[in-house]
């Protein structure tokens, strides 16, 4: 793995921020009846942050993702995004028809790596995630915790300097959310990759955010903005933090906060 | 460098210990024992009212044989006797090896056209409103009605009977196809976009595996309606073939011939069904589970 060069001192001195949406407005619907899903959103995510989107059903904090990811296009406002983007979906969306090996290498291919070095890659990828020596399996022997690790070593493939994140642990059972919430925060920090990631949990939004983005429903808007001001280093004990005090002040501020956004 | 440790392989079952599966096997194999049993019963009873019918006498022997009568055709068709081959100078199998052979060769060429024809359909949408009525047009039509065109065109060798399957089996595919590319699901192509592939990458290594299942469930339909159609097929200068064997059998009112060839036809079918239901089972092992 190396997206640490995308830290590198040379790169640095480059605009500061990945991630540039300005004046953003979306619109579903008819041309008759169009329905505002999102009003007059800007937000910068700079590099090496890690951005929490969190607020209720409906808010187009997911709509915001995938405009930063290029599936669809804003009715107003601007998207800039200056580098490389992965993305991991709620779902893993794995190709059922290839092995787990396999997908990687789709991803590996896409990327330029030339065949002869794609296994090694691949049990690389692998190894990062915790699932070394499965690379001949079936994809739906896995279980669900066990496919979205080979989801994100698929989106790590292409060596994206941008990582954008849609609820990629809703699905998955509390004891497995928790232990990749603690991997996706380490490796954050050891890549120096920028993040953006949508949750709907104060929680998992204050334990994983350098900075969280609070949005309202109805249209779509950002109503508030919370630095995070808790360790972010590699070496950073993330379950001893969800023990500390400021880590349950914080998590407690933000849910009366989503709260309110939820009823805005 | 580990940075996601695998912390639920302990919990997941593990997939090499067969032993408790064994209990459950034993039982399916008990119930696929009375399913046999069932099947078995019904051929016995169809068989017996079959015999009562022609026992009583309704209808005179030479329209309705006995099942005995089917069977010595069945085996004179399938015997060298009094320095006679078979029937018409070939074995049954000979017929029917033959006529096999003009559906694999008829169903193949569908399938290499018909596939890559409704991969098109499916992702290209002026080629859709145009092909799309042409294939239901051609589905729509019964082989008998273009057979007499093939026969002016192509004469009566054997390309006017491989035409003649291969239009029959080619809208089945190309429709299957079509449906199963344009049913890929949206998520599938949204995360292959995000990993960078092109319209072309797309197509091939996502919507064409997507779409694998229903693709060669069109194929099996299409061998399937081979089948009906190859005595059509063998409607003209037929033999050797199991089509033109029974269109020879008509014309002499050897109904016992008709029937033994109906029979062949039938359980040939079944046994090609059954193979192919196994190849989809290695082809295509993610049916159904995901």
């Amino acid at each position: 793995m190396s997206p640490t060069e995308a830290t590198s001192p040379a790169e640095t001195t480059a605009p500061a921020s990945d991630i540039e949406l300005s004046g953003i407005s979306v619109r579903y619907g008819t041309a008759k009846a169009p329905v505002t899903a999102v009003a007059d959103v800007s937000l910068t995510v700079d590099r090496g942050e890690f951005v929490v989107l969190v607020g209720p059903s409906g808010c187009g904090k997911t709509t915001l993702l995938r405009l930063v990811a290029g599936f669809q296009q804003p009715a107003g406002g601007t998207v800039k995004v200056r580098r490389k983007v992965g993305v991991v979906f709620q779902q893993p969306r794995l190709f059922p028809w290839r092995t787990v090996g396999g997908n990687l290498s789709f991803a590996l291919a896409r990327h330029g790596v030339v065949r002869t070095e794609r296994a090694a890659r691949t049990e690389e990828l692998l190894s990062l995630v915790g699932l070394s020596g499965m690379a001949r399996r079936r994809t739906w022997e896995l279980s669900g915790g066990q496919q979205q690790r080979v989801a994100i070593a698929r989106a790590l493939a292409a060596e994206p300097q941008i990582l954008l994140m849609d609820e990629p642990f809703a699905a998955l059972d509390a004891l497995t959310r928790e232990r990749l919430q603690e991997e996706v925060r380490t490796l954050a920090a050891v890549t120096g990759t920028t993040v953006l990631f949508v949750t709907h949990s104060a929680e998992e939004a204050v334990l994983l955010g350098s900075r969280v983005v609070v949005m309202a429903a109805g249209p779509g808007r950002v109503i508030d903005e919370v630095p995070v001001p808790l360790p972010r280093e590699a070496t950073t004990d993330v379950a001893a933090l969800r023990g500390d005090p400021g880590f349950a002040v914080l998590r407690t501020e933000l849910a009366a906060v989503t709260r309110d956004a939820a009823t805005a | 460098m580990t940075l996601l440790k695998d912390t639920e392989q302990g919990t997941e079952p593990a997939p090499t210990t067969a032993a408790p599966h064994t209990g459950r096997r034993t039982w399916a194999g008990a119930a696929a024992l009375r399913w046999t049993a069932l099947r078995l019963l019904a051929l016995a009873v169809l068989l017996a009212v079959w015999q009562a019918v022609v026992a009583a006498g309704v209808w005179p022997r030479v329209l309705v044989p006995s099942p005995g009568d089917v069977w010595h055709a069945f085996v004179k068709a399938s015997t060298v006797h009094d320095g006679v081959r078979g029937f018409s100078n070939h074995l049954l199998v000979e017929h029917l090896a033959v006529s096999l052979r003009r559906i694999g060769i008829g169903t193949g060429y569908a399938a290499l056209v018909g596939i890559p024809l409704g991969l098109l359909i499916g992702v290209v949408k002026p080629l859709a409103v145009v092909l799309e009525p042409a294939v239901t047009f051609l589905r729509t039509l019964p082989p008998l009605a273009y057979l007499s065109l093939l026969v002016i065109w192509f004469g009566i060798d054997e390309s006017p009977k491989i035409w003649l399957l291969v239009i029959a089996a080619l809208p089945p595919i190309a429709a299957a196809t079509a449906a199963a590319v344009r049913g890929v699901p949206a998520d599938l192509v949204e995360a292959a976009r995000a990993l960078g592939a092109g319209p072309v990458s797309l197509l091939l290594s996502v919507r064409l595996p997507a779409a694998l299942p229903e693709i060669l469930t069109g194929v099996r339909i299409a061998v399937g309606i081979a089948y009906t159609s190859v005595v059509a097929a063998e409607t003209v200068n037929g033999v050797p073939g199991i089509g033109g064997m029974i269109r020879d059998a008509q014309r002499y009112n050897q109904t016992d011939v008709v029937i033994a060839g109906i029979i062949a036809i039938g359980l040939s079918g079944i046994v090609l069904d059954a193979l192919f239901k196994g190849v989809e089972r290695v082809a295509v092992p993610w049916r159904g589970r995901v």
